[in-house]
This record gives C-alpha cells, sequence and structure tokens, in this order.
C-alpha cells in the first residue's frame, strides 16, 4: 500500500473516462513510483468528487501531512467549474490539492489525441520533461495553473530517478 | 477448432496455425492444418498428414518447398519438428512458447523447497523454488530485480537465502529485519518461504515475473486472477507493476472479477468474456463493442452487461 507517512499522491477521477487518463499517467512513471500514487474508485461526477474528497479526504489530508491529492473533473466548458471547485477545498489544504481535468470532456480529448492511456502517458511524460506538448491542447491547457503548482510540488515525488 | 498465434519476435512477425476436426464415427481429434510462418513466409505448412517446409528455414523463401514427410494425422508437428540451429525461425518460436507464463497460483500448495532447477513453472507454481534456482542459475542479476520490487512491498525484508539443505536440495528462507523504535530485542527474523502469507508468496511470484521477463524474456505471461490473496490496498499496485514491466517487451494477460484489477486496466485493452450457456463457446468482444451505461464496473456488479 502506499506509505501514507511518505509523500504520496491520492488521485480521485470523476468518472471512467479520467480513472483511464490516470492509468495512462501512472503506466508512465518508474515501477518504484508507482507506490507513491493511488488512483481511487471514479466518485461518479464532479460534484460527487468534490462531495467525497469533503467527506472522506480532509481529515485524512490532515493527518497525513505530505499526502497531495489530483481531483480529476470534467469542466463541462463551463469556466467558473474550477474556482468553484477550488473554495470548496479547506484553505488550509489548497497547496495540497490539484484540481484537473478536460475543459469539455475526457471523450472530446480522445477524439482529438487518441486512447486515454496514451494521452494519460503523454501528460506524464510534460510533467516528467517540464514540457507541455500535451498539457498544451486547447482541451487541456486551462489546466495550466495547476500544472506549474504541480511541478512545484509533486514533480519530486513522482519523477526524481 | 482452429488456434491463431501471432506474435512479433526480434522485430518479426510469426504466425502459427493449427486446426483440428472430429471426424463423424471418429473418438479422436485430428489435426486438419498447421503452418508456422515467418514474416509473411511459411516455414512449414501441413494438410492433414502431409507435412512440408520451406527451403533455407533461416532466411524464409516465398514458400519454396524441398521435402516433405508424412506424419500420424493425430500428433501436433511443431514440437516434433528439429531446429537447425539457434537462429531457426522453429527454435525461437518454441522457446519462446516454452518461456510462457501461464499461472493460478495456489499460495497454500508452493514450498520453498527444491531439488532441481527450472525456468517453467506449472500453473499453481508449486515449483516456485525450482524456478528461483533456475532463474538465478540463468541470469545471476536477476536477484538485484526481484530484490528492488519486494523491498517496495515488503520494506522490512533483508534478503532471501537459498540455502543447500541436503544432498541435491534447497531450501528458501525469507529474512526480515526489525523496524527502527521495533520493541523487538533481536535485529532479524527468518522466515521459511512456505510461512509467508498466501498475499507474500504473490508478491514472491511477482518478482519472479518481473525478473524472468527482465532476464529471459520477451515472455508472454498469462495470470488468472492476479488480485487473488492480496490486500485490497495492493490489488491496483500489484497490476500496474506488472503492466508496467511488460510496457517495453512481452506481454501481460489477466483475468479477473476484481473491481480494482478490472479498473487498472482501460477500454482499449479489456476484453469481455461471456459464456451463455456450457453447450455455447465463450465469445470474447472488445470493451468498446459492448453496451452500458455509468461505470464498467458497476454495470458489471449489477449485471447490465448485454449478454
Amino acid at each position: 500500500m502506499t506509505n501514507r507517512f511518505q509523500p504520496h499522491i491520492l488521485v480521485l477521477p470523476e468518472d471512467d473516462a479520467n480513472s483511464q487518463l490516470a492509468n495512462g499517467f501512472l503506466l508512465d512513471l518508474h515501477q518504484a513510483a508507482l507506490r507513491k500514487i493511488q488512483v481511487l474508485p471514479e466518485a461518479g461526477g464532479w460534484i460527487a468528487v468534490l462531495d467525497t474528497f469533503e467527506s472522506d479526504h480532509v481529515a485524512d489530508m490532515d493527518r497525513y501531512t505530505k499526502g497531495f491529492m489530483f481531483l480529476l473533473i470534467d469542466f463541462d466548458g463551463d469556466e467558473e467549474r474550477g474556482a468553484y471547485a477550488r473554495r470548496k477545498i479547506p484553505e488550509r489544504l489548497r497547496e495540497r490539492v490539484f484540481i484537473l481535468g478536460a475543459r469539455t470532456d475526457p471523450e472530446s480529448v480522445k477524439k482529438a489525441l487518441g486512447p486515454y492511456e496514451s494521452i494519460g502517458r503523454a501528460l506524464a511524460e510534460d510533467c516528467r520533461e517540464g514540457t507541455d506538448r500535451t498539457w498544451g491542447h486547447e482541451l487541456l491547457r486551462h489546466n495550466a495553473n495547476e500544472i506549474g503548482r504541480l511541478r512545484q510540488y509533486v514533480r519530486a515525488i513522482l519523477f526524481s530517478s | 477448432m482452429r488456434f491463431e498465434i501471432d506474435v512479433e519476435l526480434n522485430g518479426v512477425l510469426h504466425e502459427y496455425v493449427i486446426a483440428f476436426e472430429l471426424e463423424e464415427g471418429l473418438k479422436e481429434v485430428r489435426v486438419r492444418e498447421e503452418m508456422l510462418a515467418v514474416g509473411g513466409s511459411p516455414i512449414y505448412a501441413r494438410a492433414q498428414s502431409q507435412v512440408e517446409f520451406a527451403q533455407n528455414r533461416g532466411a524464409p523463401t516465398n514458400g519454396v518447398t524441398v521435402e516433405g514427410f508424412s506424419i500420424d494425422w493425430h500428433l501436433v508437428a511443431l514440437p516434433i519438428l528439429q531446429e537447425e540451429s539457434r537462429k531457426d525461425p522453429l527454435f525461437i518460436f518454441k522457446q519462446w512458447l516454452a518461456s510462457m507464463l501461464i499461472l493460478g497460483p495456489i499460495p497454500s500448495l508452493i514450498s520453498g523447497d527444491s531439488n532441481q532447477e527450472t525456468l517453467q513453472p506449472d500453473v499453481p507454481v508449486t515449483n516456485f523454488a525450482a524456478w528461483f534456482s533456475g532463474l538465478l542459475a540463468h541470469a545471476p542479476s536477476a536477484y538485484s530485480k526481484i530484490d528492488a520490487y519486494l523491498k517496495q512491498v515488503m520494506p522490512d525484508l533483508v534478503d532471501i537465502k537459498n540455502p543447500v539443505v541436503g544432498k541435491d536440495s534447497r531450501s528458501l528462507v525469507v529474512q526480515f529485519a526489525a523496524g527502527r523504535g521495533s520493541p523487538l530485542t533481536q535485529e532479524s527474523l527468518s522466515v521459511p518461504f512456505e510461512d509467508l502469507s498466501d498475499g507474500e508468496k504473490c508478491f514472491m511470484i511477482c518478482a519472479l515475473v518481473l525478473a524472468a521477463n527482465a532476464a529471459y524474456g520477451p515472455v508472454l505471461c498469462f495470470w488468472d486472477e492476479p488480485d487473488n490473496h492480496l490486500a485490497m490496498s495492493e490489488v491496483g499496485h500489484f497490476v500496474l507493476a506488472l503492466r508496467k514491466a511488460f510496457q517495453d517487451g512481452g506481454q501481460f494477460i489477466a483475468t479477473s472479477h476484481n473491481p480494482e484489477a478490472i479498473r487498472r486496466f482501460s477500454e482499449e485493452n479489456t476484453l469481455l468474456l461471456h459464456r451463455k450457456s456450457h453447450l455455447e463457446p465463450t465469445t470474447v468482444r472488445k470493451l468498446s463493442d459492448v453496451q452500458f451505461s455509468g461505470d464498467l464496473v458497476g454495470a458489471l456488479i449489477r449485471g447490465d452487461i448485454e449478454p
């Protein structure tokens, strides 16, 4: 299991599609890094992600201070959703929580870029290499601020050799 | 019944086909057709009892035959045909078949004792210790791969020893360290392999699979329900470790009924197997061809996947 007393990341996806993106992301990591990140069962909608985070993970994040969370949600073309979701995260945890997702939905990203796992791998490669070949796609580039923070806080956990 | 295997080995497509028939009134199936082709050129082709070889098997030509012979219709030709060298496509393909790992471990039957070495574990992996010995005899550096994986899942592992315990026998012993700040007075604990938990034995098997693929791969590993015996928090890590290890060579295929194991695959690499009755064959369908609403695991649990 993931050692919760060491730096680690929990990924809470909204649905199957986001979970498959996460699978691809993990498959690009080094074998040893796989135990520092865990994909949780899909919540069943973006509101459920926020509700599950609040009910199941806020207390845990207070307890395990080296833990980070990726909340994978669909923005469904709603430009305010990111800000709304962020307001749902307690101020003290905001630095350790990342809200990421497709501007519309993962199905559109899949149509544009290929299978979910391939996209996930490419996103991880961008994080590792410091590039934005895939994160820079028009359906993903709104995540730029979160990716910047992610590189600052999380890159060393997942991509250090 | 017709079976076809297409596999890319050393960058070249190897195609093997075998078809069986059951003549009305007979009790035994017999071989109707058999063929091995490499890079599109037949190495040998067989129709019923007549086998014909292509010229110069090391560098296949376009199916020019120079020799042929007859064999019993009930015998498969592949294991009988003699390889000419290690470069012979027959040898390469048969080696790949032989190194295939087909696993359905029964941990309670796995002991740490061995009196021989092998690179071919049996399906329940009861010869784990012989496989461990054979793998390290074949490639001593494989231990570092085994050690690296096991120390990720069992951080208190010190090492695995395989001392001689009789004239021709060895017995695996696993050593664990007491953690820092532990109230235990002893510094380490040696555990006979058979006393490990079922899940720990599966970690050991996984470590050998990863090391085998690196040492004598690429191998095809088929693992029947790899999630069996594991703690729920380990299933995802376990499946992803295997998938990751086979990304750059070899192939990993798993069957599962476990939600977490199923979630760690995606729609492009998940097949749904279904059998309507014992009298009908199992159907295999891509997930993209299956109708369901909501998430896959939820639909499977509800039994809402259309048959």
